[in-house]
């Protein structure tokens, strides 16, 4: 058997990769949307509130389809 | 107390700059050096006997390279393996920095956002790249998930472009923060040890004893996942919307 079909290397592999995947999200959505508010639009603060939740459902996503990875 | 976050600072051995860039050597760019040195001469040393009965170094080469195989094959397919230098190369670079880091003494050059950073960018980039080059235009799609209702796409490009961008931020930040975490928990522990003197000195230092363990387990993790990860994002650029052969 390979390593990587290992189940417990591969299986702790994927579950240290979903928490920073809902945190990345966060931080690219968020980032968009402060970015947007300061420099492009006068719509302070609701780039960064739209921006975060978008970034927090991307999140969900990716966790999602990580997760899905996993069958 | 020193402060837990000494040992990621970095001294200029030599003030160089080109053109008004920075390129000083550092502990980091020579421990990097190292690195590709160690790397290379070790791989070359495997595959130059190429025995029919293996000896030490060239059965771990082997198993190695059936390592990445596996890795490749579970994410990309048989379509993957013209990556493989790729992704070996970058596999055996970040493993040997994260265990180098581990020497006391030495320095984590993946504890460095900016070394991180660039790794996860041009792996992205590469899987843009790749994705333009085999489907055209047609990629941008990868921006519209299967089955969407016409209704929905306001909200889902946005969510994909989201989802898409936090690709490389993720990967960075995982690897980066996963090091740095383990050294400062160390640092911290160190200096208990010291300041705790005989009398109950020795409860930290056990404690450094596990982490210790615990970080040789994770700089493999770390360097497994990213490698697993570009093969992913790479696999997604070659087959869209994943109606891709799962080998499982």
């Amino acid at each position: 058997m390979s390593p990587s079909n290992d189940p417990f290397y591969a299986g702790f592999g994927q579950a240290v990769r979903i928490g920073t995947e809902l945190l990345a999200a966060m931080i690219v959505g968020g980032g968009l949307g402060w970015l947007a508010d300061t420099y492009l639009l006068p719509t302070q603060p609701w780039g960064l509130v739209v921006g975060l939740i978008l970034g927090a459902a991307a999140g969900m996503l990716n966790a999602y389809r990580a997760a899905q990875r996993l069958k | 107390m020193d402060n837990p976050l000494h040992p990621f600072e970095l001294h200029n051995f030599a003030e160089i700059s080109l053109f008004g860039l920075d390129i000083s050597i550092n502990k980091a760019v020579i421990l990097m050096w190292i690195v590709v040195v160690l790397v290379a001469t070790l791989m070359i040393r495997a595959a130059a006997g190429r025995k029919l009965v293996p000896g030490k170094l060239q059965n771990l080469a082997e198993l190695f390279v059936e390592f990445i195989r596996g890795i490749i094959l579970d994410t990309m397919g048989q379509d993957g393996m013209r990556f493989f230098p790729l992704i070996g190369s970058l596999f055996l670079f970040i493993l040997f920095c994260n265990l180098l880091g581990l020497i006391p003494g030495s320095y984590t050059v993946t504890s460095q956002i900016v070394v991180t950073a660039v790794f996860a960018l041009s792996v992205y980039a590469l899987s843009i790249i790749v994705g333009f080059a085999v489907h055209g235009v047609k990629f941008l799609g990868i921006l519209v998930p299967s089955g969407t209702p016409a209704w929905l796409l306001p909200l889902m490009i946005p969510i994909e472009l989201i989802s898409q961008l936090a690709r490389p931020v993720s990967l960075a930040v995982r690897l980066f923060a996963n090091m740095t975490a383990g050294h400062v928990t160390l640092a911290v522990l160190f200096s208990l040890t010291i300041s705790g003197g005989l009398l109950i000195g020795w409860v930290p230092f056990a404690a450094t004893l596990f982490i210790g363990g615990l970080e040789v387990f994770i700089a493999f993790i770390q360097a497994y996942i990213f490698s697993v990860l570009t093969c992913v994002y790479i696999g997604d650029a070659l087959n869209l919307h994943g109606h891709e052969a799962h080998a499982h």
